[in-house]
């Protein structure tokens, strides 16, 4: 393994890990409202989707990225109303986005541009290098050289633990996934809150699926998102439930889907399919290293009932 | 009364949501310009209406009879097995590598293939059981994790290890492994008659017998059940074991009776549609199958409806979604406490209209 090796594989990493680190932070959002979402999957899809047909049409990576921002909330707000407002459980309601969001995407796509044997093909986001800082050697052009959505995700996880820790808004936030009651009595709004965090997990999902489409890769493609809602799922349990926790373990997938990528190019005359593997192995491995189902928000995926006792 | 008050609720809000679903579908094709009138008559036309469409719709339905029956046991006793998929394709590639390579033919080797594919999808399930009870790992994300490990290392089988010349997919099975048909003229296989036996076999057990009315309790309460003496960890265990053992029985009869062969997208989606025919079935072995069979039928009806009116096939998949989006908010809206007062108000001004 020589230096250039290993930069291409930490470059991957970075450009792996931020779709799964924008989806495991609308999980974590959500989760941290009570909100357990595994809908995931499914607003992924649907963002993908309209973050690949708004820049096909309009030439421009911004749009594509508002546009699978917007279907995402669009299609968590049927969760949202059914969770909160229905008190269905969650677990099953996220099952059903599952299932809804992805048969949309796909039925859009084909009424959008028909059984299509020609390739539709869109361009990516361009990275923009930081002035100065992408000078650095070796770092320099991994870091420092990367697409605005790269920079705007990271700062997001700063903005998320400062948020969540040390602001008063962020901690009533936490409250409600905690202990809606007790919330309540503080005068704290428990289901506009819980509203809201469905807005922001459909947001930043639909923008993980679109990042999919806008920065990652030129084509539209059924099951684009390939586990990633799962394994943020995997990696907001990892992480603990804390923005630099879930940025670790997001970090740590990204490295295995780039070592995964590296070692099919290099192949040893072993099938594939086995690296391929490795990212969904090691999501297996690592949670059941880390185990523990007791961390994490109290009150996550319970129903939040006014009048109940 | 209150008992069959509450079975008809939940045999209504099904029944509703499937209208439901189906007036916005025709609500979309309308939108894209087809006589929705049309389009659900070629529908149901192609699912029903010859003999020969009837026996394609329960052909179809058999594999999805297995991976729904697979998600409702698991749901039965409490753990969201959405693994379905991973035991599904673990079970139907155990079982061809193992006539494969044993060179097993005629009724022996039927057996031993079913055998094997029972007890490596029985196996696989058992991953995300332990892992549950002795981690506590939350058993969804283990069990998707596995169905992609599954699908890649059938991957692995056609096209590297029992590769059929230059095409990326296994040679098919011995032609004297192939499940028999049981009316000449419908398409539908043995394979049918085992899902219809191992659902029976479950309505049995859950509703007839001690360890399955113990497993519902553990689904229901685990604490309570727990505290009441129940082996709660060996009841999931053993949930996850039968659940995954039904999935792969179903992946080895599909590939005997359908498949014949391990091929690039085979089993894509079934553990997921599973899911949603067991929801939608109220975790009821028997209204489960009658769901898959409705879903199948939608399926092979898409595909005539495309032909007659270009709807896409798709549409059918919306429609199957809109069902368990609009059943699961339904029946949650029943529980809802406004919804009770709601219903009494109602009935209440029906008795004095009666006085």
């Amino acid at each position: 393994m020589n230096l250039s090796a290993i930069s291409s594989i930490i470059l991957a990493t970075v450009r792996m890990c931020v779709p799964v680190l924008l989806i495991a932070l609308a999980e974590l959002y959500s989760e941290r409202a009570g909100m357990v979402n595994i809908g995931l999957e499914g607003l992924a899809a649907i963002g993908a989707l309209a973050g690949f047909m708004l820049t096909y049409t309009t030439g421009s990576t911004w749009v594509g990225i508002l546009a699978g921002a917007a279907a995402g909330i669009l299609v968590n707000m049927i969760y949202a109303f059914a969770t909160v407002s229905l008190c269905a459980n969650h677990t099953v309601y996220g099952m059903a986005i599952n299932l809804l969001a992805p048969a949309l995407a796909s039925f859009i796509y084909r009424v959008a541009f028909g059984n299509g044997s020609s390739l539709m093909q869109v361009e990516l986001m361009r990275g923009i290098g930081i002035p100065g800082l992408k000078d650095i050697p070796f770092l320099g052009p991994l870091l420092f050289d990367q697409t605005p959505m790269v920079y705007l995700t990271f700062a997001l996880v700063i903005f998320t633990s400062v948020f969540f820790n040390r602001s008063k808004a962020g901690l009533n936030y936490k409250s409600v996934g905690e202990h809606p009651k007790a919330a309540a009595t503080l005068g704290i709004n428990v289901t506009g809150t819980k509203y809201l965090s469905c807005v922001i997990c459909g947001a930043l999902a639909g923008i993980g699926g679109a990042y999919l489409t806008t920065c990652y890769s030129t084509t539209y493609t059924e099951g684009i998102v390939s586990g990633r809602g799962f394994i943020a799922l995997a990696a907001v349990i990892f992480g603990r439930w804390t923005g630099g926790g879930v940025l670790l373990a997001c970090l740590f997938f990204g490295l295995c889907d780039a070592l995964q990528i590296r070692l099919q190019v290099s192949s040893l005359g072993v099938p594939y399919q086995f690296f391929q593997m490795i990212p969904y192995v090691a999501t297996v491995v690592v949670l059941a290293i880390a185990g523990s189902k007791k961390a994490g928000p109290k009150a996550n995926g319970k129903p939040y009932r006014k009048e109940e006792r | 009364m209150e008992k069959l008050k509450r079975s008809l609720t939940g045999f209504l809000v099904p029944v509703l949501s499937i209208l439901l679903a189906f007036v916005i579908g025709a609500i979309i094709m309308a939108c894209l310009g087809a006589n929705p009138f049309a389009a659900m008559a070629a529908l149901f036309q192609g699912a029903f209406g010859t003999v020969a469409s009837v026996g394609t719709t329960l052909n179809r339905a058999s594999p999805l009879i297995f991976t729904a029956l697979c998600a409702c046991f698991a749901y039965k006793c409490g753990v969201f097995n959405l693994g379905g998929e991973g035991q599904f394709l673990i079970g139907a590639t155990a079982a061809f590598c193992a006539v494969h390579l044993s060179g097993a033919k005629g009724i022996g080797g039927i057996l031993l293939a079913l055998l094997v594919g029972i007890a490596a999808g029985g196996l696989w399930g058992m991953i995300p059981g332990i892992l549950k009870i002795t981690r506590g790992l939350n058993e969804m994300i283990i069990s998707i994790m596995l169905n992609y490990v599954a699908t890649l290392f059938m991957g692995v089988i056609y096209t590297s290890w029992i590769r059929d010349a230059n095409t990326p997919q296994t040679p098919s099975v011995d032609d004297t492994l192939k499940l028999s048909r049981v009316i000449p003229g419908m398409r539908f296989t043995w394979a049918l008659i085992i899902a219809l036996g191992v659902g029976l076999l479950l309505y049995y057990f859950l509703y007839w017998t001690s360890p399955g009315f113990k497993l519902r309790a553990v689904g229901l309460n685990m604490t309570a059940s727990r505290f009441n003496g129940f082996p709660v960890n060996r009841y999931i265990l053993m949930s996850f074991l039968i659940s995954g053992a039904i999935a792969g029985l179903g992946g080895a009869s599909d590939l005997l009776g359908t498949q014949f062969r391990l091929i690039n997208g085979y089993g894509s989606g079934y553990g997921f549609d599973g899911v949603a025919m067991a929801l939608i079935g109220q975790l009821h072995p028997i209204a489960t199958i009658i769901v898959a069979i409705f879903f199948a039928a939608l399926r092979v009806g898409a595909t005539s409806m495309q032909v007659a009116t270009g709807v896409p096939t798709s549409v059918s998949d919306i429609i199957q979604a809109l069902v368990i989006v609009f059943s699961v908010a339904g029946m949650a809206l029943t529980k809802l406490p406004e919804f009770e007062a709601f219903r009494l108000r109602v009935s209440g001004k029906k008795e004095k209209e009666g006085k």
